[in-house]
């Protein structure tokens, strides 16, 4: 038990998951970033936030999943680009959970902005495939977070050397 | 230059970095891609569900009908699921309601709509425009920076009055550009909207003229 607690906060393990997590944000930015009118169109399906908040949402958010992933997969300010890709995560189960519970289905948006021909069953059941999707990546930030607060920890019960 | 440490300060630099590239790069999009920051909210006007049986009566096509006050109907999203109408050749169009600015219409009466000359408004992405769309048909996205160019295009170029017909369309199905298309057009003063529910994919389907590139 202890082996394997030591090896979920091992930083081999953490690096690996940084650079999956921040890779898929990553990935996830381009087509949005490359058609913003349809990433308004996504998010204007879901039928969940304002009208006049849809747009700057939707120019800021891919931009938002680009740096937070780059800095992540490059090891910089891990914690607050965790705890921001955490947050996003967050929002997107929530978004895709009240929709499935109101029976309304809406393509995911996450990796293309294209609409693609399917039927309601099949969208329905493709947001609940994506919510785990999701719920498995934010294990991955639960995982580097926990980490980086145990490496923070140790950093702080270790004596301070004298310099002799 | 000593980066930030703290939690709060690389947020506040994250969104700063944030905000100014998604600034610039918005900036510098071409208007295929970009997107106006502030856009008005685009609301459904009252619209008037398909209804199912088919009515005889003549092409709506030449009947300019005045604006009347309509009754509280629902909006696309508490659309009843109306069962779509399969076009017969002994089937004709439904007519201009003059209660009803805004209705649905099924694949016949679009059909004979087409044929009576009135026009066709795509509201799909110019993407999807270019691949193929109705024969004869304006692209008027709802969601590119273009709508407003392509409205003054279409108004100077057609010159039709509010109540002759249009026809909007989008992808069919759970597709709402031509729902939000037709709320620009009813702000505008167009009183005779109709939404082609099922759209350019029935039209396909049916083997009718399309055409493809852009107009």
């Amino acid at each position: 038990m202890i082996r394997l607690k030591a090896w979920l906060l091992s930083p081999w393990l953490t690096v690996r998951c940084q650079m999956l997590l921040g890779a898929i944000f990553v990935i996830a930015a381009f087509p949005k970033l490359m058609d913003p009118p349809g990433f308004a169109k996504a998010m204007h399906a879901y039928k969940l936030f304002p009208a006049w908040g849809i747009h700057p949402a939707a120019l800021l958010m891919p931009w938002l999943e680009l740096i937070t992933g780059t800095l992540l997969a490059l090891g910089l300010w891990v914690r607050t680009t965790t705890l921001w890709i955490s947050a996003l995560l967050v929002a997107f189960i929530l978004s895709l959970s009240i929709n499935l519970a109101r029976h309304h289905p809406v393509d995911c948006g996450c990796f293309t902005t294209q609409e693609k021909p399917k039927t309601e069953s099949e969208r329905l059941n493709d947001m609940r495939w994506v919510i785990l999707r999701d719920l498995g990546m934010l294990l991955l930030a639960a995982q580097i977070l926990t980490a980086q607060r145990a490496k923070s920890k140790m950093e702080a019960n270790t004596p301070v050397s004298s310099g002799r | 230059m000593r980066l930030p440490t703290s939690i709060p300060a690389q947020t506040a630099a994250l969104l700063a970095i944030t905000g100014l590239c998604a600034l610039l790069a918005n900036a510098v999009a071409g208007p295929r891609r970009h997107l106006a920051w502030f856009a008005t909210p685009m609301t459904a006007p009252p619209i008037a569900p398909l209804i199912a049986e088919p009515i005889s009566a003549t092409i709506p096509a030449a009947i300019p009908t005045p604006a009347q006050p309509t009754p509280a109907l629902p909006t696309p999203a508490q659309f009843p699921k109306a069962p779509t109408l399969k076009p017969t050749p002994s089937e004709v169009p439904t007519p201009q309601t003059p209660s009803q600015p805004v209705r649905e219409i099924a694949s016949a009466e679009a059909w004979a709509v087409f044929q009576a000359g009135a026009p066709f408004l795509d509201a799909r992405r110019s993407a999807d425009f270019e691949a193929g769309h109705i024969k004869g048909a304006f692209n008027l996205s709802v969601w590119e920076s273009t709508l407003d160019e392509h409205l003054v295009e279409f108004e100077a170029k057609t010159n039709r009055p509010p109540e002759a017909p249009l026809v909007l369309y989008c992808s069919g199905g759970g597709c709402e550009d031509s729902h939000l298309l037709a709320s620009r057009l009813f702000k505008m003063g167009y009183r005779n909207l109709l939404i082609y529910r099922d759209g350019y994919p029935d039209w396909q389907a049916n083997g009718r003229p399309v055409a493809a590139g852009a107009k």
